[in-house]
């Protein structure tokens, strides 16, 4: 499971023509996939009507990560298709940048700058919850410190980011990966129902997600499954947390250094700029563009439908990444520390998107 | 070890991120929208 989360293109092919070659099969099967959670959206619901049927309306989202759910846990994913469907984070970039239209940059000071608050409080708040977990349930330091900064920061793009800075092991990592995308999965299903049993508004619940669900594509996908609106507000808050990781990192990195288990951080500002996530640039820069109106209407519609076309691959890679059966062979603890973690974490967060509702009268 | 890979200046480092990539074809099927040669996409 986690190779398959993780196993982003990167092998130095001979042949770059190969290389992309490899992709295509694995891109062709998310559209696929993608296009018949689409599909099923369209015309399940009429079928039901047709039928008078009784039957609850499933969005695309969902419906794309169940196919991808049960193709990857009843058939199991072939070989020919992993690397294009490792490409779904590359696809969550490209359509968060283009999401970037849909936001006025005004909106984005205003709700970037309350999200930015609670993303500091949520971070301090998960890193020290995670780490005394971790003590009391007897795991070792370094997995302790990657659940700690993939619950707090952006998941699987955390851990990776920290296991090469404080030189963890490929089996922490892959025990804390394991643990974050079970999780992550579980999350899918279990906010959208806790949100609508609490009636939380759009903007409580997109802030919510955002600020409790790790990894990037499963938040996105958990908002999109509430409404439109908490989707588009879940990726701006899950945006300003992944432009945190640079600083949790580095600390992470000087605190192992430190104690003589990892290698030292050279220059500090070249570390920040290397681990700093450039899809939030590219988002700012086409919330600047819309702002001042380099787009007309017609082409802000365009532009945010692009964009969910990308995070139709993203929610079909979700769903054929996530592996039940691998997750399990990875063991009880560092999932029952990250679960503990998370549900406390997601308690947590829903207390500061009610004091925040109260503050700002949302 | 990995940490070689994160922060040095290996050779065999990519030069652009799999992030930045992601970047340029956001802003290259914007600039498309923006010239008009994409002008519908339907969803």
């Amino acid at each position: 499971m986690a190779d398959a989360a993780v196993a982003l293109p990167q092998a130095r092919a001979a042949n770059p023509a190969w290389n992309f070659l490899r992709l295509v099969p694995g891109i062709l099967l998310l559209a696929a996939i993608g296009y018949a959670g689409k599909l099923l959206e369209q015309n399940v619901g009429k079928y039901a009507k047709a039928h008078h049927w009784t039957f609850p309306n499933i969005e695309y989202v969902l419906w794309a990560i169940l196919l991808g759910l049960l193709m990857s846990n009843v058939i199991g994913l072939p070989q020919i298709f992993r690397a294009g469907v490792a490409t779904y984070e590359f696809w969550l970039k490209a359509g968060i940048v283009l999401l970037g239209a849909r936001f006025l940059l005004g909106d984005v000071l205003k709700l970037g700058g309350v999200s930015l608050a609670l993303v500091a409080i949520e971070i301090v708040g998960a890193i020290a919850f995670m780490t005394f977990l971790g003590r009391a349930f007897g795991l070792r330091p370094k997995l302790t410190s990657l659940l700690a900064v993939g619950s707090a920061v952006c998941g699987v793009s955390a851990i990776i980011a920290t296991k090469g800075a404080i030189e963890a092991d490929d089996e922490d990592s892959g025990f804390a990966i394991a643990a974050i995308l079970a999780l992550g999965a579980l999350s899918l299903f279990t906010f959208p129902l806790i949100g609508h049993s609490l009636h939380l508004t759009d903007r409580a619940y997109g802030l919510w997600s955002g600020l409790a669900v790790d990894n990037t594509a499963e938040a996105a996908a958990a908002g999109a499954l509430y409404s439109d609106a908490a989707g588009k507000l879940a990726v701006l808050v899950k945006t300003t947390r992944n432009a945190m990781i640079g600083f949790v990192v580095l600390a992470y990195a000087i605190y192992w250094a430190s104690k003589g288990q990892a290698q030292a951080v050279g220059n500090k500002a070249t570390f920040l700029w290397q681990k700093f996530p450039k899809f939030v640039l590219g988002f700012l820069l086409i919330s600047v563009l819309a702002t001042y109106q380099f787009f007309n209407k017609e082409q802000v519609t365009a532009l945010a439908n692009l964009s969910r076309w990308a995070f139709l691959l993203t929610f079909a890679g979700v769903g054929l990444r996530t592996n039940f059966r691998d997750m399990r062979k990875q063991g009880l603890r560092p999932f029952a520390v990250g679960a503990i973690g998370e549900v406390a974490i997601a308690a947590f967060t829903l207390g500061l998107v009610y004091a925040a509702q109260g503050i700002f009268h949302w | 070890m990995s940490g070689k890979t994160e922060t040095s200046t290996n050779p065999n480092s990519k030069r652009f991120s799999l992030d930045t990539w992601a970047v340029f074809l956001a802003l290259l099927a914007a600039l498309l929208v923006r010239a008009g040669v994409l002008k519908h996409v339907p969803w």
